[in-house]
């Protein structure tokens, strides 16, 4: 789902990056303040997980599959800050090593789908968890995965009225809300689908084994 | 030393594209960065296609379709689009391909060793997969069902966070008995 480098405008990047490095300098200080000296290992073997997870294929109907996002297991397991953070991380790396990816996208990919993303889920899930435990995990999931897409496909569709030539050409992202929000919520209607079912499986273990929330 | 200055020029360079928004100017730049690049350009400039243009084939033909039917195609736009974000994979890629991270990291120990720990669980991880997906291909030589496929997914998630959590314990009991974590 996220964006690479070039389709977004300076206008949009540059007051995500505002918003994100201060979010990124308040979960280390929380996470270091529940860590302490465990914090650099445990966050980079999350990180880890964090890349395999997002790497994870998620079985779609038909024979096919598409990539898991992996946010919201990180977030309902370990907490959202280091959901956030450790996915954040990703995105860096993902960046800077395998040149997947952008720099310039990172930090609206990270707020929409690292931030945002695990709030939500985290959020619904609290709300939801007295009402029936299974279907909270299963609502905040995908409606976690949804709002991520849903912010994205906003901040795409802004590119056109944010960045244009005189002659109102585009300079970024061509398209406008009209097309980027079907065409990223459709099909992550379905891909959010399967990541709440496999979260739930993963879940329900992680539960039994009393590490939900355990590293802050 | 070297490869930090790349990183830097690399970060600054790649926000400079985007300020840019002449067609000929990111020509000149991506012939210009081609260049410099040295021998095995042409696997540079392979390996930055591969990684974008799915999305520069869905953008252009996506645009060139709603232009063509509101009658307002801009030629000027294709060429700017396609080359800006051709131009930033390609530096992005050979930045990956020169720079080294561990020397561009050095003097910042705490990262330097987040990138080692990262770099070996992310090996560690990746055998995790691939030996689950063998395993599960070696159960049965019809593919598997969808329920199966999540179980195994689930059974995959499963492990990896188990692995998680063993080898985040045992790695900082590591460093704590070695004075890494008293810096």
């Amino acid at each position: 789902m996220h964006i690479p480098d070039g389709l977004i405008a300076p206008q949009a990047y540059l007051p995500a990056a505002a918003l994100a490095v201060p979010l990124w300098v308040l979960a280390a200080r929380r996470l270091r303040a529940v860590l302490g000296d465990e914090l650099l290992p445990r966050l980079a073997v999350f990180t880890a997980l964090a890349f395999l997870l997002s790497a994870l294929m998620l079985p779609l109907p038909g024979g096919t599959s598409g990539h898991a996002i992996g946010v919201g297991l990180l977030a309902l397991v370990f907490g959202p800050w280091i959901a956030f953070l450790s996915y954040t991380l990703v995105l860096l790396l993902q960046a800077v090593v395998v040149g997947a990816g952008g720099i310039t996208s990172l930090p609206v990919n990270a707020l929409a789908m690292g931030f945002v993303g695990a709030w939500v889920t985290v959020g619904l899930f609290a709300g939801l968890r007295r009402v029936h435990e299974t279907a909270a995990v299963l609502v905040a999931v995908w409606l976690g995965v949804m709002v991520s897409a849903l912010l994205l496909a906003l901040v795409l569709g802004a590119q056109p009225w944010l960045a244009q030539a005189p002659d109102g050409t585009p300079r970024f992202f061509p398209f406008g809300p009209a097309v980027t929000v079907p065409a990223l919520l459709v099909p992550h209607a379905f891909i959010a689908a399967g990541e709440a079912a496999l979260t739930l499986l993963v879940w329900r273990h992680a539960r039994k084994r009393r590490w939900l929330a355990e590293a802050g | 030393m070297k490869d930090r200055l790349g990183l830097g020029t690399w970060l600054l360079a790649v926000v400079a594209v985007t300020l840019v928004h002449e067609p000929w100017l990111l020509a000149g730049a991506l012939a210009g960065v081609l260049l410099a690049s040295g021998s095995g350009r042409a696997a540079l400039l392979w390996r930055a296609l591969r990684l974008v243009l799915p999305i520069l084939l869905v953008i252009s033909v996506g645009y060139v379709a709603m232009a063509w039917l509101r009658g307002e195609l801009s030629v000027a736009y294709l060429w700017l689009v396609n080359l800006r974000v051709v131009l930033l994979a390609v530096l992005t890629s050979w930045m990956v391909r020169d720079v080294r991270l561990e020397r561009a990291l050095q003097g910042c120990p705490g990262a330097l060793r987040w990138l080692s720990i990262v770099r070996s669980q992310v090996t560690v991880f990746r055998r995790l997969a691939g030996e689950y997906r063998a395993a599960v291909l070696s159960r049965s030589t019809v593919p598997p069902t969808l329920a199966q496929r999540y179980r195994a997914g689930a059974t995959l998630g499963l492990a990896a966070l188990d692995k998680a959590m063993y080898n985040s314990e045992a790695l900082t009991q590591g460093m704590r008995s070695r004075g890494a974590l008293d810096d």
